[in-house]
């Protein structure tokens, strides 16, 4: 068999690379070694009823008519019409550090700006020279780090207020610890604050078949339960892959998108191998009766929360860290559809080994599973009011979990800290696209599967 | 295919890349990506359409040629004789 394109991995970028490619070329390979397509953003069912994983929100809304927001420039790029996926825009969303200051944003920017104003007068000038910066920087121009935390501080000579910007920033779409690329960061606060968050109304798995509905119709394969055992090649140059069951595929161009480090390890090139750690998380499901009113919820959609002293985005010597972390309501949308169910969601920075050393003993391992939806739910409850005596249901994801059905190493959902933007690893036809290529989120992942194809592949062939 | 066909196929194109585009004040010897609001993205659709359409293979280097409404049709009549 021998294919002008094959895609590694059938999550959001290796979806939208291969739809973008099929509506010239529908010759194309889409490979996903799980049973299921979407990756991090995929699904399960429990109790007869559908769960989504990864998705909280989406973030980069954008109104029809801005045709250069990333949103509508993906829409086009994909020809898929707005309308196709219903979206609801959120409520209103928190950054809440309990006890020192709370700020409410929503899509509309001006919130987030009279709040600052009223809590931070101080800085509220300083705020609209950093916007200034944010706005006419360039994000894509590579160049090395520069620290996010200092250019924040010099604007806003306020460590909270940097803390508090940062917390929903790095919780949604940064994979260093401690500081972030200002790059990053001007591309994760537009993406948040500027533009906004939304969701689909139908869950993940609509979204999920309406990109493979798009992509089959034009022709293009789809290969689920498919291991890739290795990447055949000469040198630089790639001659295509070897499957586990023994299939051998060839190609004239592969796209990656399954991380820098385990590509390769596919092709037997240790040149990649890194030293810097990966960031793990714990997610927790509460399903909660649907009657449930969240004393102090007030109808938000997210809330960003922090209760140590310092917000500290990094590994913790612990295999959970409670004090900072993502509360996400997902039924706090506008307008979505009349749904059965309701639910808390909550997501905390972890760290991988402990949880693997805990593996060594099953019931460890279960207990502290257990332990870590409890004290979430502590957590939760303390900035939501008690629901505990609504839940029907709930589920744990520990870095493990997520390692387990994603493929992310070390459960790392922003994968590795070094991001290669251009998509270059160094050989003549195979580009790396996805997480480690650096848009993060999941319009961010999927332009990012446009964005190379466009780049190296269409051009050329 | 006629100059004013090639102009048509072009227009037509766009339009299927973007339906808000608006041909009303388009200036033929103008850049059309600073016109209609296009980016690069978009515009190597106008490439990709023509060789799915036509079966003409763009090289790189020759996307330049595409700037302006009037350059396409000079680049592509030669290219276009026979369709």
């Amino acid at each position: 068999m021998h294919v002008p394109l094959l895609i590694i991995g059938g999550g959001l970028s290796g979806l939208a690379a291969a739809l973008r490619f099929a509506r010239f070329i529908p010759d194309v390979l889409l490979l996903e070694q799980h049973s299921r397509i979407g990756g991090l953003n995929s699904y399960y069912y429990r109790n007869n009823r559908l769960f989504e994983t990864g998705l909280h929100a989406i973030t980069n809304y954008a109104a029809p008519k801005v045709k250069n927001a990333p949103l509508n420039r993906l829409l086009r790029q994909l020809k898929i019409k707005r309308k196709e996926l219903a979206l609801h825009q959120q409520n209103q969303s928190e950054i809440r550090f309990p006890d020192l200051e709370s700020l409410l944003f929503s899509n509309d920017f001006s919130l987030l700006d009279s709040e600052i104003e009223s809590k931070f007068p101080a800085s509220h000038q300083g705020f609209h020279k950093l916007l200034q910066v944010i706005e006419r920087y360039d994000p894509f121009k590579p160049l090395p780090f520069i620290s996010t935390k200092k250019i924040l501080q010099e604007h806003l000579q306020d460590t909270l207020l940097t803390d508090m910007l940062l917390c929903p920033l790095m919780y949604y779409g940064s994979s260093i610890e401690r500081d972030m690329d200002f790059g990053q960061f001007v591309i994760m606060f537009r993406a948040i604050f500027l533009e906004g968050m939304f969701r689909p109304g139908g869950t993940i798995k609509d979204l999920l078949d309406l990109l493979l509905k798009h992509y089959t119709d034009h022709g293009g394969k789809i290969k689920t339960k498919a291991t890739v055992k290795k990447i055949l090649h000469t040198g630089k140059k790639i001659h295509g892959v070897l499957l586990n069951d023994g299939t051998e595929i060839r190609c004239d161009y592969i796209l990656s998108t399954i991380g820098s480090e385990e590509t390769f390890t596919l092709l037997d090139n240790p040149s990649g191998l890194e030293t810097l750690p990966r960031l793990g998380f714990v997610e927790t499901i509460f399903e909660i009766e649907k009657s449930t009113e969240l004393k102090q919820g007030h109808g938000r959609t997210i809330i960003f929360y922090n209760t140590g002293d310092h917000f500290l985005y990094q590994q913790p010597d612990s295999f959970v860290d409670f004090n900072s972390g993502v509360i996400c309501m997902p039924q706090n949308f506008q307008d979505l559809p009349e749904s059965s169910f309701k639910e808390v969601r909550t997501t905390h920075l972890a760290n991988y080994n402990e949880w693997k050393e805990l593996l060594k003993d099953k019931d460890s391992y279960k207990s502290a599973k257990d332990d870590t939806a409890l004290t979430s739910l502590l957590v939760a409850e303390k900035i939501l009011g008690n629901f505990a005596q609504n839940i029907v249901y709930r589920d744990t994801f520990t870095p493990l979990t997520i390692e387990r059905f994603t493929a992310k190493k070390n459960g790392a959902i922003y994968g590795n800290p070094v991001k290669i933007k251009d998509g270059d690893i160094g050989y003549d036809n195979l580009y790396l696209a996805g997480t480690d290529q650096g848009f993060l989120g999941i319009i961010g992942s999927m332009l990012s599967g446009v964005s190379i194809v466009n780049q190296h592949i269409l051009p050329r062939l | 295919m006629t100059r004013d066909a090639i102009k048509d196929l072009i227009l037509e194109i766009i339009e299927d890349i973007d339906e808000d585009a608006d041909f009303d004040t388009l200036q033929a010897d103008k850049p059309l990506r600073d016109q209609l609001d296009l980016d690069s993205m978009d515009f190597l659709d106008i490439v990709m359409e023509l060789r799915k359409r036509h079966k003409l293979q763009i090289p790189e280097e020759d996307y330049p040629e595409l700037a302006t409404l009037d350059s396409c049709v000079n680049y592509l009549e030669p290219l276009l004789a026979d369709a």
